[in-house]
């Protein structure tokens, strides 16, 4: 996926200006990742919720399409960001306690494995443990993970989606990747 | 790190087609309808959020106006009422139960505007204000300066402080002060009309100066303005002094998307203006396939 963010302001504005179509072909952008990223971020306890914040997200996206800024920010991050709030607001509203990201990462200070043999997804048993582990990460380990890998957005655009620095956003996404191949490896190797 | 941690990770292609192995494409497209289908919705039905100030100004001026005037008119009624009663009062000392009526009148009136009641009044069943007392007392007390200023004919009540500074005795001892005539009621509720229609008058210039925004907005073609001030609620067909509303401004300057966006809006494509042309009218004079096509008129 790669959006171009002037073609996503033209479209929002059109969509504003009341061009039926507009909205529809901006949905079609961002529908996949927007989902995979709220899907994956609720994790299976909440994936009920999915379908409905997923809507959420765009009907704010829609509402709020004349204060979108082209120039502050790219429309994937915005969207990125309203989905995250939505998403938070869920676990707000449901008392899901937040782990802080400090204790996150602390708690991820694992030695990095090197890359692992998973080269290719050859089953869908091994697909499902895949996404099972990616929603066992740390919550915002697993949204900069997906944001990065589904979304498309930059380190930079994932520092401003979730409001910490680039440096952060980095060690998130390190620490991710360490923490899934070191649960695959060992799941794996259980199998055998 | 930077340069590796930014690179793709083969973790990244894994959980990617991991992803897209277990796409369910036919609940993407359930989906995909849903969410199209509630922001149309959503588009047609402007929040109640979006449209604040015309409540908040308005409807809130309202509001407050009629709770004055439900005011005024029970001060009136209670002067009314009380007029033409008028008991010869024998010069006797102060008896402890003299005071008595004033503690059983004072609640009827309710508020610091009661305190000048005689205590000689009987406690009729007076006609009392319909409006809850909480809603009544505070515009009553408010207007009460007013009242005595205006009955500048007729001896003023005594002020409520130094009444109420009186001991109980001295109070039923003194003479029982003429009711307040119904002139000084009307003479406030005049005051309260004349406040109401500058108001009004205030807010009609105000709608207009709105009105005249919105059609310079559709005119030029800034859809962006056009949206933010129709999200406040401004009149979507208020007409300007030759009844041309902001579509036919649109319309007259070939703004196709101005004009798709009001006529989305609600506004009313066959309204005439003072010379009787609509802007189906005009569009029909403009001739542009595309402005035809934005009002849903192409042939």
């Amino acid at each position: 996926m790669e959006p171009d963010a002037a073609d996503d302001a033209d479209l929002l504005r059109a969509h504003g200006a009341g061009d039926p179509h507009a909205f529809a072909r901006l949905y079609d952008r961002y529908d996949r990742p927007c989902f995979l990223f709220l899907r994956r971020l609720l994790g299976a306890a909440h994936g009920d919720a999915a379908e409905d914040l997923h809507q959420e997200t765009w009907i704010a996206v829609s509402r709020n399409a004349a204060t979108f800024d082209a120039g502050k920010a790219g429309f994937p991050a915005w969207l990125f960001t309203i989905a995250r709030r939505k998403a938070f607001d869920h676990f707000r509203r449901q008392k899901v306690a937040v782990l802080a990201s400090a204790q996150d990462d602390a708690a991820m200070m694992i030695p990095d494995p090197g890359q692992s043999p998973l080269e290719q997804v050859q089953s869908r048993e091994l697909a499902r443990e895949i996404v099972a582990a990616v929603e066992a990460l740390p919550l915002e380990q697993r949204g900069v993970f997906v944001l990065f890998t589904q979304a498309g957005l930059s380190l930079e655009e994932i520092a401003d989606v979730t409001g910490v620095a680039v440096e952060t956003a980095k060690s998130r996404l390190r620490y991710a990747r360490a923490k899934l191949r070191e649960q695959l490896a060992g799941e794996r190797s259980a199998h055998v | 790190m930077s340069d590796h941690d930014a690179a793709p990770d083969p973790m990244d292609k894994a959980y990617g087609e991991a992803e897209a192995m277990l796409s369910d494409e036919a609940a993407r497209a359930a989906r995909r309808a849903r969410v199209l289908a509630a922001v149309a919705r959503e588009t047609a039905t402007p929040p109640a959020v979006a449209s604040p100030p015309l409540p908040r100004t308005a409807w809130g001026r309202g509001r407050w106006l009629a709770a004055a005037g439900v005011a005024g008119l029970a001060v009136f009624l209670a002067f009314q009422a009380y007029t033409p009663v008028s008991i010869p009062q024998p010069a006797a000392p102060a008896t402890p139960a003299a005071s008595a009526p004033t503690a059983l009148t004072a609640p009827a009136l309710d508020g610091p505007a009661a305190a000048p009641t005689p205590p000689t009044k009987v406690p009729a069943p007076t006609p009392r204000p319909a409006a809850q007392p909480s809603d009544v007392a505070p515009p009553a007390a408010r207007f009460s300066p007013p009242d005595a200023q205006a009955s500048s004919s007729a001896p003023p009540p005594p002020p409520p402080l130094q009444q109420n500074a009186e001991p109980a005795s001295a109070r039923a001892a003194a003479p029982a002060p003429p009711p307040a005539p119904p002139a000084a009621a009307s003479s406030v509720i005049e005051e309260m009309v004349v406040t109401s229609s500058r108001r009004t008058q205030a807010d009609a210039e105000k709608a207009a100066g709105q009105a005249a925004r919105l059609r310079a907005a559709a005119a030029a073609g800034r859809t962006t303005e056009l949206t933010a001030l129709l999200a406040k609620g401004f009149d979507i067909d208020a007409p300007d002094a030759d009844g041309n509303t902001a579509l036919m401004k649109a319309v007259q300057a070939d703004r196709p998307v101005a004009a798709a966006l009001l006529l989305r809006r609600g506004a009313a494509l066959d309204l005439e203006n003072h010379a009787g042309r609509s802007a189906r009218d005009m569009a029909r004079t403009v001739n542009d396939p595309k402005l035809d096509e934005a009002l849903g008129i192409a042939p």
